[in-house]
């Protein structure tokens, strides 16, 4: 599953500060490798991850090929993050309901005794 | 009380609940209580699939079944901590999040639930998404007049 791949990708620190700084516009790998101090192959293996679950594209044929964040990708994932708050919502809007219930059915039974 | 601020990559959520913390930990531990609630609109979580053995390392799992087609959505967890009435900790294998629910006494026979969820990626938490947890407290404010409005009828 695509938003799968894309948590995997952004569970590490050092690619949600790449998609961190991509947010602010598209780098080289240059001027991404510089303030998280790895090496060219490194940053280059954290991109193909991100590259890979569509996260991040890059120019095929620019010769610096900069990196642009893509973010319809970016936007499933908040998706997926307001589906989470809702389902608590209404979970809990049903287990206020249970709470009722439960405890005028308690009540009652007092009574009846 | 920890957890009531916000890091990146956590959300949080927070009911208060017109019932004794004691019951209201029962209803988040017991397969009876749980089956009346834990599947969000539209779906309805059977008790013969709702597996709960809460203590540390004991499973949490159950089955939420989409009431209009009967797809099934099986959650997979282990309790990482159970301290009843105060705490529950489990952590969930499918997305790696470990949620925290913690029970706190108002009094009054009144209860805070407060469910803090960890490992969600920092950028999903950007400001657009943080706004919804305003939106949220809003509605649930909203909530709880019409449930007092209800009361005092």
């Amino acid at each position: 599953m695509e938003l799968d791949a894309t948590f995997t990708a952004l569970a590490d620190p050092t690619r949600r500060a790449i998609v961190a700084r991509l947010a602010r516009g598209d780098a080289t790998v240059n001027e991404l490798a510089q303030p998280f101090d790895l090496t060219l192959p490194g940053i280059s293996k954290h991109l193909k991850v991100l590259e890979r679950c569509g996260l991040i594209s890059r120019s095929r044929h620019a010769q610096f090929r900069p990196c642009h964040l893509e973010r319809a990708a970016l936007d499933a994932a908040a998706e997926w993050i307001e589906t989470y708050r809702r389902i608590w919502g209404e979970r809990f809007d049903r287990l206020d309901t249970h709470l009722r219930e439960i405890q005028a059915g308690q009540r009652q039974a007092e009574e009846g005794q | 009380m920890s957890g009531q601020h916000e890091a990146a990559g956590e959300l949080s959520f927070t009911r208060v609940f017109d019932a004794p913390r004691e019951l209201v930990f029962r209803c988040m531990t017991e397969p009876e209580h749980l089956t009346h609630f834990w599947g969000p609109a539209g779906t309805s979580a059977p008790v013969e699939h709702i597996h709960v053995d809460p203590r540390p390392g004991g499973v949490f799992e159950t089955i939420m079944v989409n009431d209009a087609d009967g797809s099934e959505y099986p959650t997979r967890a282990t309790y990482v901590e159970v301290a009843e009435p105060e705490r529950l900790v489990w952590a969930e294998a499918h997305s790696g999040m470990t949620v925290t629910a913690t029970f706190t006494d108002l009094g009054g026979g009144r209860t805070e639930v407060h469910i803090h969820q960890t490992n969600v990626p920092g950028p999903f938490l950007r400001p657009e998404a943080q706004a919804g947890f305003t939106t949220s407290l809003d509605r649930f404010a909203a909530h709880l007049a019409q449930l007092t409005a209800r009361d005092t009828r």
